[in-house]
């Protein structure tokens, strides 16, 4: 499926410089007893042209930032490729690896901690050509001199350290650093994030008027929707570790098919404030990383996520029935405090009293249809004999459905785009549609 | 502080070499104006070092080259210099009318003041000087004109607690450095070997002059408390001699002994320091670089060392040690040096860690790593800068403490051998005087234990307020923990 992208990728070169096939990157889970991993980036793929600036967009934690971090080999990947050019770097090691480095940089968000203080803008800039042995000691500082220049700051703030300098200007010094060594690749992470809305434009000029000159390639990670609509040729939407979607920014923003876009574009507010719109808020909270769910990553808050047939309930109810599931995951999670253990010991019940409650107050205002009730009742049980673990596996059993069991496929939605979505199949309701069924407004209109 | 100092020199050295080239004169006559100050004393500068390393060399098996370093030592002993006794004695004896060998025929008493007051001038002057010195680079040569180190200097200006503290700490360390000069007389003679010097002196029942063993003048001028066998504060003794704070139970001059015994406590808390501060940081930017398995190696190890009675461990080492040829370098001072780093690294560490793993976590080191900085680099040159103000405060906070320690044990007869002086066993040899006329034996050495150790823990303060001006106003704590330890 991706192949069909790389012959048909930008409108610039062509060329794919950049190639990620089926990346993870996970954290070992803290302190001794290891623990789950965090599975920050668990599985993306794509490919970045040459010349183009590819945005990355996703709420805090779906691994964005993991994921940028990857490419330019600041986190070593779990498994999967990234060809850089041809070459997978995730198996370079040691001075090959040094040296590749000098094709790859990042700019940082956060120009207060980017940049070290003790050290003058000069020293800064030319740590890089230092590391890298370029030219004669007068050569390299005559080349920050001109990095200086052509980010627009003045030659003789060489000497001037960092405290004496706004965060725009401290940007501009870290992206004066990040082009030290001449990559093609830049990696910018929220680079306008930190920064006053008056300065921001005025950084993003000049990152679009440098990959003009230097002909450099950027990844661009952001929250901010607007801005990666501005300045970015492609995008891809995370959440959770997996790239939702992917495609040509304005297609995608305009048309966007996965449901878990069309959900973070509703949030954007509306040009016409009058217009009445209902917005499409997701329930819960993204779950953890840790113990992200089978099937789809998305499936835990998904508004259109797939109903086993066999089940009749209203909308209200599979909204009940979705916090209930919620709430048992969440306990099944919580790993026991000793006291809890201790009283379980003890004899005291610790899951019994509340698991009645739970359900109570989940259901007790709504009509519950009998095998509903059966089954709610059944998950009920097995949390009050202690085993939440039990409960989960249950309701994933009888309310699941292909999205809580199969990871979905990349499915080709259009001129270059891919969604990774169960609903794009031949046999299901696309998700547009289903959004309407279920009453949401849509984008598509 | 003084990281930034290096790295700004090294980094743009051309241009300062230019610099200096291009405006030369300030910088020639400060250097001229150094060169006086330090060829004043020349003499001993060298002396001291040269003799340092041949002591450390006669440690050694087979002690090579020992001799020629002690021979050369002992020659720039000889030559004269400023602050000497031969320029200003202040031993002499009173004929019946005028007194004989003492400066300008002064009265002991004022020979001795001059060449103390002269002694602690000469610094002033010193300290003055480099400071000057400092000033001059900031305003003619350095590249920068504004770096993060001028705010944290002028924030220690004007934290007079902080000063204070290193107004005493100063007068400590002279008091060290200089102890051959600033006492009314010298170790050798007063301590090591009384019985091989002698000395002249008036006779008032004969009315002549007598010449007399140290020795046994000693034994004339003892403070024991009862009697009139004592010879307090301010006073002369049976012979003529001076004693600014009187004398020890044995007759020997206490200050003499006080200012060497400094030199004792301040080798012991700086080389401890040293050693237990390098194992700190070090540790501390190794496992804030790498984390994981390492941090918790040094974890488990710090621990460890912290679980052992400290005291009881060192008692244990001065017994086992006893007659290791570790054990003989200046009467157990190096035995200590390595008790103390190996005792107290875990508390400097754990001190450090906190700074060290925040700022592994800044963006800038990353940075460093994505251009492929080495380990080692960005360890010093991204993380080191910012811990070592924290270690600085620490270090001078536990060098209190080990000055306390070292004390503490020679008044328990465990620490410095006789004859090496050591406050600690002052204290100890008064003790049973502290309610006679003879108080100052004990009294004196214990006031000045408190007030080095405060003057540590002001400094500490200082430094804290001055790198990190978010956490002022914690004076009163480290006062209290001074106050507290100015006991042993
Ligand atoms: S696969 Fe299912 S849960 Fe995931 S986005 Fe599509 S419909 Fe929603």
């Amino acid at each position: 499926m991706s192949e069909s992208v790389i012959e048909t990728t930008s409108h610039q070169t062509g060329e794919t410089l950049l190639d990620v096939q089926d990346l993870k990157t996970y954290y070992e889970g803290g302190g001794l007893l290891g623990g789950d991993p965090v599975k920050a980036v668990d599985g993306v793929n794509f490919e970045i042209s040459r010349g183009e600036t590819f945005g990355l967009v996703g709420e805090s934690g779906c691994g964005k930032t993991t994921l940028g971090r990857t490419l330019i080999q600041l986190e070593t990947a779990t498994s999967g490729t990234v060809s850089f050019d041809g070459t997978d770097i995730t198996e370079l090691s040691g001075d090959d690896l040094k040296e590749w480095r000098r094709n790859a940089q990042m700019v940082f968000q956060d120009p207060e901690s980017s940049l070290n203080d003790r050290m003058t803008v000069g020293e800064i800039i030319r740590e890089p050509l230092d590391v890298h042995d370029q030219g004669t000691a007068s050569e390299r500082r005559e080349k920050v001199r001109t990095l200086l220049d052509q980010v627009g700051l003045m030659p003789e703030h060489y000497y001037r350290y960092p405290h004496q300098f706004s965060g725009g200007q401290r940007q501009r010094i870290g992206i004066a650093r990040a082009l030290a060594l001449e990559p093609e690749f830049v990696v910018l992470d929220e680079p306008v994030s930190a920064l006053d809305v008056s300065v921001q434009a005025q950084i993003l000029n000049l990152l679009e008027d440098l990959q003009e000159e230097f002909g450099l390639t950027y990844l661009f990670i952001a929250h901010d929707l607007s801005v990666v609509r501005h300045i970015c040729d492609r995008v891809g939407v995370m959440y959770l570790g997996n790239l939702m979607e992917v495609g040509p920014t304005e297609q995608l923003f305009q048309n966007p098919e996965n449901p878990y876009t069309r959900a973070l574009l509703s949030a954007i507010p509306e040009p016409d404030p009058t217009a009445q719109v209902d917005r499409i808020t997701l329930p819960g909270s993204p779950p953890s990383p840790r113990d992200p769910p089978e099937g789809c990553p998305f499936a835990t808050r998904c508004p259109v996520r797939i109903r086993p047939e066999d089940i009749e309930a209203s909308d209200e109810v599979w909204d009940r029935i979705r916090e209930f599931r919620d709430v048992i995951r969440e306990r099944s999670r919580a790993e026991q405090s000793i006291g809890e253990r201790l009283k379980e010991r003890l004899g005291f019940d610790t899951a019994l009293a509340d698991s009645e409650e739970i359900v109570d107050e989940e259901f007790s205002d709504v009509d519950l249809p009998s095998d509903v009730r059966g089954h709610v009742e059944q998950a009920a049980a097995y949390l009050s004999d202690g085993e939440p673990d039990a409960a989960r596996a249950y309701l994933r059993e009888v309310f699941g459905s292909q999205c809580d069991t199969e990871t979905p496929q990349y499915y080709d939605v259009g001129d270059r785009r891919m969604s990774f979505c169960h609903r794009h199949a031949q046999e299901h309701v696309s998700p547009g549609d289903e959004l309407r069924q279920r009453g949401y407004d849509t984008h598509d209109g | 502080m003084m990281g930034t100092e290096t790295e700004l020199t090294d980094d743009i050295d051309q241009p300062l070499r230019d610099r200096l080239k291009a405006h030369p004169k300030p910088a020639l006559l400060w250097g001229i104006g150094l060169c006086v100050l330090l060829l004043l004393e020349g003499p001993t500068y060298l002396d001291g070092l040269l003799g340092a390393i041949g002591y450390g060399l006669g440690v050694l098996p087979g002690a090579p080259g020992a001799e020629a370093f002690a021979s050369a030592s002992a020659f720039f002993g000889e030559l004269p210099h400023l602050l000497s006794r031969e320029l200003i004695p202040n031993r002499g004896y009173y004929d019946g009318s005028s007194w004989q060998g003492t400066f300008l025929g002064l009265e002991p008493k004022y020979a001795w003041l001059i060449r103390f007051l002269l002694v602690y001038v000469y610094v002033a002057v010193l300290l003055g000087w480099l400071w000057y010195g400092y000033v001059l680079f900031r305003r003619h040569y350095r590249a920068a004109d504004w770096t993060p180190t001028d705010d944290v200097i002028d924030r220690l200006r004007s934290h007079y607690w902080g000063l204070f503290g290193l107004a005493v700490v100063v007068f400590f360390i002279t008091m060290a450095v200089f102890a051959p000069v600033v006492g009314p007389t010298t170790a050798e003679e007063n301590i090591q070997g009384p019985y091989s010097h002698e000395m002249q002196y008036f006779n008032e029942d004969t009315e002549t002059v007598e010449t007399i063993t140290i020795g046994e003048a000693n034994l004339g001028s003892a403070s024991r408390g009862s009697g009139d066998s004592n010879v307090g504060i301010w006073s002369y003794d049976d012979f003529g001699r001076f004693h600014p704070v009187g004398t020890l139970v044995s007759g020997k001059d206490l200050f003499t002994f006080l200012a060497f015994g400094a030199r004792v406590s301040l080798f012991i808390g700086l080389g401890s320091m040293a050693i237990a501060g390098f194992i700190a940081t070090t540790l501390a930017l190794v496992t804030a670089y790498y984390k994981g398995v390492t941090d918790l190696i040094v974890v488990l190890t710090s621990d460890s060392v912290q679980a052992m009675p400290a005291l009881l461990l060192v008692i244990l080492a001065t017994v086992v040690f006893k007659n290791h040829w570790i054990a003989e370098i200046y009467n157990g001072a190096m035995l200590f040096i390595l008790l103390f780093a190996l005792i107290r690294w875990p508390g400097l560490w754990r001190a450090v860690r906190g700074p060290a793993l925040q700022v592994g976590e800044q963006e800038w080191v990353d940075a460093a790593k994505s251009y492929g900085q080495r380990p080692t680099v960005i360890m010093r040159k991204h993380m080191a800068p910012y811990i070592l103000g924290y270690l600085l405060v620490y270090a001078s906070l536990t060098l209190g403490g080990v000055i306390i320690s070292v004390s503490a044990l020679s008044f328990l007869g465990l620490g410095i051998t006789a004859p090496t002086p050591e406050w600690g066993r002052a204290i100890n040899i008064g003790q049973q005087y502290i309610a006679s006329q003879s108080w100052h034996i004990s009294l004196i050495p214990g006031i000045l234990i408190t007030l080095v150790v405060t003057g540590f823990n002001a400094l500490s303060d200082g430094i804290r307020d001055a790198i990190d001006p978010q956490s002022e106003g914690a004076e009163g704590g480290a006062t209290g923990a001074a106050a507290g330890g100015g006991g042993g």
